[in-house]
C-alpha cells in the first residue's frame, strides 16, 4: 500500500482545527456542568444546569462559525459563488433563531 | 431530576453511540427511541437532546475526514442551502404535526435505515467512465481524493445537482422533525443522484450534518426545547460513544453484525409504530 502522506489544503486544515479545538471545549464544559450536578446531588445548586446549557450553547455555535470561516475565506479566495452559498446559510441559521424567539 | 438519570442516560447514549460507530452509523436514530421508550423521555425533549449530541458527533469526527482531503466542501456548502432551508421548515411544522405522526415517521427512517444495512452500498463514483461534461463543471464541484487503498488520486465529479438538492432539503426537513442527523437520507441523495464515491459522500455527509443541526438545534434551543439535564449527558455520552467506535471500528462486511443490527432496527420501528397507532386510537398515552 501507498502510504504518501495526504497534504491538507489550508482551508481544510483551518476547519478542522476550529471544529477539533471548538468540540473539546464544549464538551469540557458540558462535562463540567454533568460533575457539578453529581458532586451537589440532592442540593439544589442551580449553577449545574447554567454550565451544561452554557456548554450547550457553545456547541450549536461552533457550525456558525465554521460557516462563518468559510464565508470570510471564499470571499478573501474571490469565489464569489460559494461566498453567496455561505452567506444564504449563513442567513437561514440566524432565521433558526429568530424562528425560536418568536414561537416562544 | 436524580443524578442516577444523568448516569444512565449517559451510559445509554454511550453504548448507542459506540455501536453505531462501529458499523459507521451515527446514533441519533437510537436516540430518540431509547429515550422515548424506556426512559419516558416526553418526545419533544428527546428530540431535542439528540439534535445536540448530532451535532456533537459530526463537529468531533470532521476533522479527520477534512484533513484527509475527503471532505468536498464547496459541495457541501451548496448542498447546505439545501439542508438547512430544509431545517428550517422542519421546525416550522414541528409544532403543528402531532406527536403519533413523529413516531410513524421515525418508524418510517427506522425501516429505510434498516433496508439500507441490508443492500451493500456499491461506490458509483468508481463504476463509471469519467468525461467530464455537463452542470457541475461550470461550478467547479468536480474534484479528486487520495485514495489510501489504491494509492492513488481519484478523479470525481458531481451529476444532477438539482435532484441532489431535492433530496437534501427533504433530509433537513426530516433532521429537524426527528433531531436525527439523517444520513440515512443523505446517502441515497449522494449515491444516486450526484453519483459520488463512497469516500467523499460519507465524508461529506458528516461535513454537512453539523450545519444542518444547528438551523433547528438553534430555533429549539432558544425555545427552550433542549432541556439540559437531558441534553448535556446524551451529547457527552454521544461525543465518547463516537470516539470508542471509531477505535473498534468493525468491517461493513461483518454479516451477522449487521444482520444483528437490522434486527434492532426492525424492531425499534415496530415500536414506533405501536407508539404512533397507541396514541392514536387511545389517545396520549403517556
Amino acid at each position: 500500500m501507498n502510504r504518501t502522506p495526504i497534504k491538507p489544503l489550508r482551508l481544510e486544515s483551518l476547519l478542522a482545527g476550529v471544529l477539533n479545538v471548538g468540540t473539546w471545549l464544549a464538551s469540557t464544559v458540558i462535562a463540567a456542568g454533568i460533575g457539578l450536578s453529581l458532586f451537589y446531588r440532592g442540593t439544589t445548586f442551580p449553577k449545574s444546569a447554567q454550565v451544561m446549557t452554557a456548554g450547550i450553547g457553545l456547541l450549536i455555535l461552533l457550525p456558525i462559525l465554521r460557516v462563518i470561516i468559510m464565508l470570510i475565506v471564499f470571499a478573501k479566495e474571490r469565489d464569489y459563488k460559494f461566498a453567496v452559498a455561505a452567506a444564504v446559510v449563513l442567513l437561514i441559521l440566524f432565521a433558526g433563531f429568530a424562528v425560536g424567539l418568536l414561537s416562544t | 431530576m436524580n443524578a442516577g438519570t444523568e448516569l444512565w442516560l449517559f451510559a445509554v447514549s454511550l453504548g448507542a453511540s459506540a455501536l453505531g460507530g462501529m458499523l459507521g452509523m451515527a446514533s441519533g436514530i437510537f436516540i430518540v427511541p431509547i429515550l422515548t421508550l424506556w426512559g419516558h423521555v416526553d418526545i419533544r425533549s428527546a428530540i431535542g437532546a439528540s439534535i445536540v449530541s448530532v451535532i456533537a458527533c459530526s463537529c468531533g469526527s470532521a476533522g479527520s475526514f477534512l484533513r484527509g482531503r475527503l471532505t468536498n466542501v464547496r459541495l457541501a456548502i451548496l448542498l447546505e442551502t439545501a439542508t438547512t432551508a430544509g431545517a428550517l421548515c422542519g421546525v416550522l411544522l414541528a409544532g403543528a404535526i402531532p406527536v403519533s405522526y413523529l413516531f410513524f415517521i421515525l418508524g418510517v427512517v427506522l425501516l429505510l435505515s434498516a433496508h439500507q444495512m441490508l443492500a451493500k452500498r456499491r461506490d458509483p463514483g468508481l463504476a463509471r467512465i469519467q468525461a467530464p461534461t455537463g452542470r457541475s463543471t461550470t461550478w467547479q464541484l468536480n474534484s479528486s481524493y487520495p485514495d489510501r487503498a489504491l494509492g492513488r488520486e481519484i478523479d470525481y465529479r458531481i451529476e444532477r445537482l438539482p435532484l441532489g438538492m431535492a433530496l437534501m432539503y427533504v433530509a433537513g426537513l426530516i433532521s429537524a422533525l426527528l433531531g436525527i442527523g439523517s444520513g440515512v437520507l443523505k446517502v441515497p441523495a449522494m449515491d444516486t443522484a450526484l453519483r459520488l464515491p463512497i469516500k467523499v459522500s460519507s465524508a461529506t455527509s458528516n461535513f454537512m450534518i453539523c450545519v444542518t443541526a444547528a438551523a433547528s438545534a438553534g430555533a429549539y434551543f432558544v425555545r427552550g426545547n433542549i432541556v439540559a439535564p437531558i441534553a448535556a449527558p446524551v451529547a457527552l455520552g454521544s461525543v465518547v460513544g463516537a470516539i470508542l467506535g471509531a477505535r473498534f471500528l468493525i468491517s461493513i462486511s461483518n454479516d451477522k453484525i449487521r444482520l444483528m443490527f437490522v434486527v434492532v432496527l426492525v424492531l425499534l420501528a415496530a415500536q414506533m409504530f405501536v407508539a404512533a397507532f397507541g396514541r392514536g386510537w387511545f389517545g396520549g398515552i403517556a
